[in-house]
């Protein structure tokens, strides 16, 4: 836009949304549909893809369950982030759920039932105890850990041969059926979106947030850092887990690669592009980045150079996201207007 | 251990130190200078190697020329990746992280995608054949390494000590705004570590890379090594990186020798999650602690 | 607002009419599916064998199936397997990608790593496609068609496997050990199952012929440092070392070799050192070497099947393609299509099942040799060529490969430099 002295650019709620605000927009049902349509749309659209099994191809279903396992890895990040702590390796996480419910398949002979849930619980427990640590480092030093942990781990496997090395653990018991398993990603997906919204929104998630802005300050109030921020790992871990015993089940294997780096790249993109801070913007991330990668899997690594690319892009030049730009959109409108002249009143 | 293990421990630890010190140069002294953690350093430093194969091959330039064309070129273009990616988000540590780390994986994936894969990538050696010291045989190359590794070490630390380019970057390094008022520009201090990093990792690609091929994940560990060289010594200290480097390339060494070279990566990575647990800021680093970790 | 309603629902569909399924027709092409590594020399070669066997079947008029001749097609995809940085699971959404969009009616080459290898099998146990792999070279393979017959028969091996890798090694050991007289052994192996397995096999099976094993050491994919095991083959005075890799950065162990003046004979698998193009990018450092061909092709036999094959591929890709070929995959999956192309012949239509028990009757002449399979579907070795597919082993000489193993096929006996 033409640089105007006379004028400067200025955003404005839309109409609709601001009657729509708070309980006002039970007044109509254009300004109930303002507010929830766009969740509802998004819900009922995840809510009913397995059933279109018909119509679409097993492919596409598995796009999306590996969109599904991104989105939750993406979240516990953003969670993560929102704490003010980096994470470069996702794929821990992955890893501790896995491996813990390879293990208790392969080893203890449990049923997915079983193994999922635990898996999950006990893959948080002992990351956490991992990184426990090390959570008194901030800034960039969690980034490094973060990112040697999960390769140091990898490597200890494959050189002591501990369960399966290099081969991994393979032959594991399958989920039943696909709609089983697309269920019980969305289940997990909208259980963990909605829990960590609201739970960004209460005292106790306050705390995460002014420990991110200045750790120093949240010190001084009487909080014991350490310990509040492995709450934040072990919340973070839980969903992470999860999509670790998850996939393990699905491909019926778990080996070291389940510490690649991939699944610590992926949800990083996925978060940064959609926009950090929001967990609807790392899920809406996942929803672009994985279908896209997917389309270019035959272009091999160049999908990797361009998700790079798009990480860079969006951490320079775009660090809202778009999700929140999506937001801004529809809740605002710009337009030029007029400066109000010096000495007259507002 | 044989007496002849021993002094090959001795002497091919003592070369494997030089060389680790030599890949984390670059890294380690852009981080004291201008506190960015540049995670690109990996993918600079195969990208080095692989312009350095492309002048011989494709453009069929002696080597003393390929090489400095590519440290020159390299380190302008660290210049160029401070301009234009780090600038915008300076001071948010967590975007400068994720933007370098994604110029890294990208550069590196390129050169994956491309099909840069096979045995047929290595650069030439300085000079052919060997020589013995107590009783071990060396080839001239490594003795190349030594010279090179410590010469640039002690190069660097008087150019920042007696050098007024030198020393402006330190100040920088020290206090931010009293350098500003000595009218010390930030941004072309820190683009200037950036260029000087990267050009010795172009400098430590065309040094090492003759001793094997030019793989791929060379990438990544060269990143890896300078992270554990680095945060073992210590920022901000010469001395400190010297020592971590040692420490590292003589652990590596005596664990292949005695143990089983498969521990060898075990053992950078154990340093780093190990010192980071125990004194993030490194066996010489003079942080306060509570810069650090709260 | 009803302008974007449009679009929204517009892309909607847009979206839906992407994802649907596909018809298939009548006369269409059948499709062969080759999900492995293409970014790796075995993978990339075993693709271009695979098409020459498909273009040369489509010239002579495609393939007959229950009266109706059809012609064949490649579909390949990559599954990036070797990368260090791939997950398994990652490589198996591409093979998943491969059958749910070109619909293969079988697949060939197969995975490259063994861990992908087994979890292939469980993934397409759910598929019921034929699968007949050649690179990856794990005995657990077997052990799992043997344990869930009816599950898992649906798959086939014509590559080498390490045990028969085992025995080429021990007998070319046996050689140099009784003809040459040399005792003490160092292996060096790449810390994955396939070499592990073998060095693990070969070790054994030397100690109990007289050799000394001075030592083992194992190396993560992708080192590229081998200096502490030279120091110990040197110390340990051994006179043979036996390097077991699949990387390409297994050269450096030659470079270092050299550079460290360790004078022992090296007789392994090390994939740089395999290629007619090998002397000019080591500079002649590799001279005296023995490398083992896996499956006779990129050197081959005195049949005019090898020899056929060979020449065939030399001219559709040209010469320096021919020498530069990868000494483990090509043979076989050359061969892998013609064998299920004899088997759906005989099979008379597409029916898995049908082509299953067809392909367990297979006997016929390939590059790589005679070719029966075992009763855990595994193609089977031995040394004369007639009988059994064959390895080879050839030794650097001068710029050239002389073959060295086995006995039948050799040109001259393993030679040790005197020095």
């Amino acid at each position: 836009m033409s640089r105007d002295p006379g004028r400067r650019r200025e955003r404005l709620d839309r109409g609709i949304k601001a009657r729509s605000d708070d309980i006002f927009a039970i007044a109509s049902i254009r300004d109930l549909a303002y507010v929830l349509l766009p969740r509802l749309l998004a819900v009922l659209a995840l809510l009913a893809f397995p059933l279109l099994e018909a119509v679409v191809s097993p492919y596409w279903q598995t796009v999306i369950l590996n969109t599904l396992v991104i989105a939750l890895l993406a979240l516990s990040w953003d969670l993560l982030a929102s704490a003010g702590l980096v994470s470069l390796g996702q794929s821990l996480f992955v890893g501790a759920g896995g491996y813990a419910a390879g293990f208790l398949n392969a080893r203890l002979g449990l049923s997915p039932l079983w193994t999922i849930p635990l898996a999950t619980v006990g893959g948080a427990a002992i990351s956490t105890g991992l990184l426990f640590p090390l959570l008194r480092l901030r800034g960039i030093y969690f980034g490094m850990i973060t990112f040697a942990l999960p390769l140091l781990l990898m490597r200890v496997i494959e050189t002591t041969g501990f369960l399966g090395g290099t081969e991994g653990l393979h032959g594991l018991t399958p989920l039943p059926g696909r709609t089983a398993e697309l269920y019980l990603m969305t289940a997990a997906a909208l259980v963990t979106i909605v829990a960590f919204r609201r739970l960004a929104a209460t005292d106790y998630g306050l705390v995460f947030r002014a420990i991110r802005d200045d750790d120093r300050t949240v010190l001084a109030a009487g909080f014991h850092i350490q310990w509040r921020k492995a709450q934040a790992v072990l919340l973070a871990a839980l969903p992470a887990c999860f999509a670790g015993a998850f996939v393990t089940h699905r491909f019926q294997f778990v080996g070291m690669t389940a510490f690649a780096l991939d699944y610590s790249i992926l949800p990083l993109t996925s978060a940064v592009v959609g926009g950090a801070g929001s967990f609807l913007g790392a899920v809406m991330g996942s929803f672009i980045l994985v279908p896209l990668s997917e389309v270019m899997r035959e272009f091999g690594s160049l999908r990797v150079v361009l998700y790079s690319l798009m990480l860079l892009l969006f951490t320079v030049v775009l660090p809202e996201g778009i999700f929140r730009l999506l937001v801004r959109k529809y809740g605002q409108f710009e337009r030029l207007a007029p400066l109000p002249e010096a000495g007259r009143g507002r | 251990m044989s007496e002849s293990i021993l002094a090959s421990t001795l002497v091919y630890g003592f070369v494997n130190s030089v060389a680790l010190m030599l890949t984390a140069l670059g890294f380690s002294l852009t981080f004291g200078l201008s506190g960015v953690a540049n995670f690109a350093h990996g993918g600079l430093y195969l990208l080095s190697g692989f312009l350095a194969w492309m002048l011989i091959h494709w453009l069929k330039l002696p080597f003393p020329l390929a090489a400095l064309a590519t440290v020159a070129a390299v380190g302008a273009l660290g210049a160029v990746l401070y301009r234009v990616v780090l600038r915008p988000v300076r001071g948010i540590v967590l975007s400068e992280v994720i933007s370098t780390f994604a110029v890294g994986v990208a550069i590196i994936e390129l050169f994956r995608w491309k099909g840069f894969t096979t045995y047929d990538f290595s650069l030439p050696v300085f000079v052919e054949g060997g020589v013995e010291v107590f009783g071990v045989s060396l080839d001239w190359h490594r003795v190349c390494i030594v010279g090179i590794g410590l010469g640039l070490t002690a190069l660097l630390w008087a150019f920042t000590r007696f050098t007024s380019t030198g020393l402006a970057l330190r100040g920088m390094s020290q206090n931010e705004s009293t350098a500003l008022c000595l009218g010390i520009d930030s941004d072309w201090a820190a683009m200037l570590s950036l260029a000087l990093g990267s050009a010795l990792a172009a400098v430590a690609a065309i040094a090492l890379l003759p001793l094997g091929i030019i793989s791929i994940n060379t990438g990544y560990d060269a990143l890896l090594v300078a992270l554990a060289v680095t945060v073992l010594g210590g920022l901000e200290s010469t001395p400190g990186m010297m020592v971590g480097s040692f420490l590292v390339g003589y652990a590596t060494v005596l664990t292949g020798n005695t143990i089983g070279p498969r521990w060898n990566e075990v053992v950078y990575l154990l340093a780093i999650v190990l010192v980071l647990g125990l004194k993030p800021s490194g066996l010489f680093g003079r942080s306060k602690e509570l810069e650090d970790r709260v | 607002m009803s302008a974007r309603l449009f679009l929204a629902s517009m892309s909607a569909l847009a979206f839906l009419a992407g994802c649907r399924k596909e018809e298939s027709a009548k006369d269409a092409p059948i499709v062969l599916g080759v999900p492995t590594a293409l970014g790796t020399i075995e993978g990339q070669d075993s693709l271009r064998a695979a098409q020459l066997a498909v273009s040369e079947i489509n010239a002579a008029g495609g393939l007959e199936v229950g009266g109706a001749r059809r012609k064949l097609e490649i579909a390949s995809i990559d599954t990036r397997e070797a990368e260090a940085g791939l997950p398994v699971n990652d490589a198996l959404a591409a093979m998943e990608k491969l059958v749910g969009e070109k619909k293969p009616a079988a697949i060939v080459v197969g995975a490259f790593r063994s861990e992908v290898l087994l979890s292939a099998m469980d993934l397409n146990a759910r598929y019921k496609l034929p699968y007949l792999c050649t690179i990856g070279m794990t005995p657990e393979f077997e052990k799992k068609i043997a344990a869930g017959y009816d599950k898992y028969k649906y798959h086939f091996r014509l590559g080498l496997n390490a045990p028969y890798l085992v025995g080429n090694l021990g007998k070319a050991l046996d050689y140099v050990h009784k003809k040459l007289g040399l005792d003490k052994l160092y292996f060096v192996h790449q810390d994955v199952g396939w070499a592990k397995g073998t060095a693990a096999g070969v070790a054994k099976a030397a100690q109990a012929a007289g050799w000394t094993v001075v030592g083992s050491d194992a190396y993560p994919t992708g080192s590229r440092d081998f200096s502490s095991s030279l120091t110990k083959v040197k110390a340990g005075k051994a006179q043979v070392v036996v390097p077991i890799f699949d990387m390409p950065e297994s050269g450096v162990l030659v470079k270092q070799a050299r550079s460290m003046n360790v004078t022992a004979l090296f007789a392994g698998f090390i994939s740089p050192a395999a290629p007619g193009t090998a002397w000019s990018t080591f500079n002649g450092e590799i001279d005296g070497l023995v490398n083992f061909v896996f499956e006779a092709g990129p050197i081959p036999l005195k049949t005019p099947r090898s020899l056929h094959f060979n020449e065939a591929y030399g001219k559709a890709y040209g010469e320096e393609a021919r020498l530069k070929l990868s000494g483990h995959g090509p043979g076989p999956s050359y061969d892998a299509v013609f064998v299920l192309a004899e088997a759906i012949k005989r099979a008379g239509s597409l029916d898995a099942d049908a082509v299953v028990a067809q392909l367990e009757k297979t006997d016929m002449e390939g590059a790589i040799g005679h070719i029966v399979f075992n009763k855990n579907h595994q193609a089977v070795y031995g040394e004369d060529p007639k009988q059994a597919a064959a390895s080879l082993a050839f030794q650097w000489r001068g710029g050239k490969r002389v073959v060295v193993y086995p006995e039948s096929a050799a040109e001259s006996p393993i030679e040790v430099a005197a020095k």
